[in-house]
């Protein structure tokens, strides 16, 4: 197949197996279904920065509560263990923590990490990926939680549901990574919102606190 | 400070609301000179555009004078006279790069929301719905301007602001509708709508080349605007006027070279199908009502192009799409990519070779707003662009 054409002046290698397991074989492959209580959300984004000022960015796990949703802190506790604290709605002191241990580091290009006890259940991977053409990187997320149907609604209703969670925060990474900030318009004026614009702040997601942001960029 | 609040469909009221303040480092505050209801704002009030939260602050055109720059911006400083773009980009993200400044990737806090609608987020918005960031805007004394180190314009000639006040949108998408539409020397356009984008359209497709420009709508106050820029007039109200027949005697069966849809999503009609896409909208199984869309379509040249300024929102019934694709036309449409134009354009009001502020009827305060809307929906009292003064007490 590889010879049906020849004229690609500018096609790069098919890669035999993608981030995350999007592509094997030169062949798309779908994110892994939930079942057995196990979620599984995938989600990827384009960043005009290098793989290894991402892969930095991201590694600096301390620095979490810049831009992942209701993280409140982050402390390393070992060289590949952290502790994790999380808010988990409206109470400021209700959270709940968890510690992270890092199962796979490849500089620059993957890490995966899966949490050790306490109150979450989940593990993840990272890819860092060169886009097609020079154009930046492919960072891909793959993270999968154990948690029942139910509690997943819920957190739908109270906050933010845990996949769309990932999405949002690899969304924060991004603007981060590029502006050195991430869009807000909590905090800004408005008239009277009512029963129904504070019912459509809860629906649109508005009442998630968004991360701090403000990372110093390198010229 | 007062602003202008969107409280449920035409529901508009000058309220009393906190001052708006620095929350991320490329931020700036400004103090409002100048700013206007737009011709979009009428698709909000009129309730067609979803995410709507009552209490948001409308107001997407608007001129200041800057109050204070977050701790990150620093092409700007405090005092500095600056007319900004109604969407907001980022400067750094793949889109900005590429000068597709209206897809910004990095300045929609609600991204998912126009992801569930559209596929993908294209940028914030000012005061514009929640689907396109839900940024307060500038129909108020005070406004808050995300990434101000680059979209504002610094105006550093002491022209008034009313005559560079319309670089914020309307003048912008007046002549990316007209670049849009591919226009070459010695070509016909034809221009639906003369509110304000339909009449900076028909004055960009001169500028572009344009040999004769035919411009389409049924109140005489825009008629006349619209032969004041040099265009041919046809009023489609006027009884046995047809608009297809009128531009194909215009143009010796031809039809033109590029059309421009300058009204978008709540075209009038007098025919039936003006009847059939209200019933169907107010039933909710169409959400805008494309009847100049479909002329337009109808009315293009072979192998012509149609430019679309006017903003569509949702879905659209009955669209003619095999005549688009027998006659081999190019379409092109979306919101306005400011940040390419804004400079080009002020060197042009400061040549005098446009003065934007002679379509200007109403100059009103923050109070007369609410009642203006209902003057703007309703085209009354022969208006054709109102401007407010958000620091004056009565109106000029």
């Amino acid at each position: 197949m590889e010879r049906a054409l020849t004229e690609k002046p500018h096609a790069e290698t098919v890669p035999q197996s993608g981030a995350a397991g999007t592509i094997l074989n030169g062949h798309y492959l779908p994110p892994p279904v939930d079942k057995d209580g196990k979620q599984w959300v995938r989600t990827s984004a384009l960043i005009v920065k290098s793989t290894s000022e991402l892969y930095e960015l991201w590694r600096d796990v301390e620095k979490a509560p810049l831009w992942q949703e209701q993280i409140a802190e982050v402390l390393v506790t070992g060289p590949k263990t952290s502790h994790w604290v999380m808010l988990t709605g409206d109470d400021p002191d209700k959270s709940i923590e968890w510690d992270s241990e890092v199962l796979n580091d490849e500089p620059g290009k993957r890490v995966a990490w899966r949490s050790i006890g306490g109150d979450s259940d989940n593990a993840g991977e990272v890819i860092f990926e060169a886009a097609p053409g020079g154009r930046g990187t492919i960072v891909t997320v793959l993270q999968e939680f154990r948690m029942s149907k139910l509690a997943s609604t819920w957190e739908t209703l109270t906050g933010r549901n845990p996949k769309q969670a990932v999405i949002e925060n690899l969304r924060h990474f991004k603007a981060l990574a590029e502006t050195g900030e991430i869009p807000r318009i909590q905090g800004q004026p408005h008239g009277p919102r009512g029963t129904s614009g504070n019912a459509k702040k809860s629906i649109y997601g508005e009442k998630v606190a968004t991360p701090a942001g403000e990372h110093q960029l390198a010229s | 400070m007062k602003a202008v609040c969107w409280m449920g469909t035409s529901d508009v009221q000058t309220l009393t609301v906190d001052d708006p303040r620095i929350l991320n480092p490329h931020d700036a505050i400004l103090k409002i000179t100048r700013t206007a209801i737009c011709g979009s704002d009428l698709h909000l009030y009129d309730g067609f555009i979803p995410t709507m939260e009552s209490g948001d602050i409308l107001g997407h055109e608007f001129m200041g004078v800057v109050e204070e720059v977050g701790k990150e911006v620093t092409n700007l400083q405090r005092g500095d006279r600056v007319v900004v773009p109604f969407t907001i980009a980022c400067g750094n993200c793949l889109f900005c790069k590429k000068k597709i400044w209206s897809a910004c990737d990095n300045t929609n806090p609600n991204a998912h929301l126009m992801e569930a609608a559209y596929g993908y987020s294209g940028s914030g918005l000012f005061g514009y719905s929640h689907m396109m960031g839900g940024y307060a805007g500038g129909q108020a004394q005070y406004v808050r301007v995300p990434f101000a180190n680059v979209g504002p314009l610094k105006i550093e000639s002491d022209l008034p602001d009313e005559k560079v006040l319309f670089l914020s949108d309307i003048f912008p998408t007046g002549y990316m509708a007209a670049e849009n539409s591919r226009i070459q020397e010695g070509d016909t356009v034809a221009v639906w709508g003369c509110g304000p984008v339909g009449i900076f359209a028909i004055a960009s497709a001169f500028m572009l080349g344009a040999a004769r420009v035919i411009a389409i709508d049924r109140l005489p106050e825009r008629l006349e605007m619209a032969r004041s820029f040099g265009a041919i007039t046809v009023d489609y109200s006027e009884e046995d006027v047809d608009v297809l027949t009128a531009i194909k005697d215009l143009t010796g069966g031809m039809g033109p070279d590029s059309c421009i849809d300058a009204v978008g999503l709540e075209a009038h009609s007098t025919e039936l199908q003006g009847f059939y896409d209200k019933v169907k909208t107010a039933v909710m199984l169409e959400t805008d009502r494309p009847s100049v869309l479909r002329q337009a379509i109808q009315a293009v040249r072979k192998g012509g192009t149609l430019s679309i300024p006017g903003v569509y929102g949702g879905l659209l019934d009955k669209v003619p799409f095999g005549a688009a694709f027998g006659k081999g036309i190019t379409m092109k449409m979306g919101q306005t990519n400011m940040h390419n134009y804004m400079k080009p354009l002020l060197e042009r009001v400061e040549k005098g070779q446009i003065d934007p502020s002679s379509i200007i009827s109403h100059r009103i305060t923050l109070d007369q707003v609410p009642e203006m809307y209902k003057v703007w929906r309703d085209k009354s009292d022969h208006v054709t662009k109102i401007v407010i003064d958000p620091w004056a007490e009565r109106a000029a």
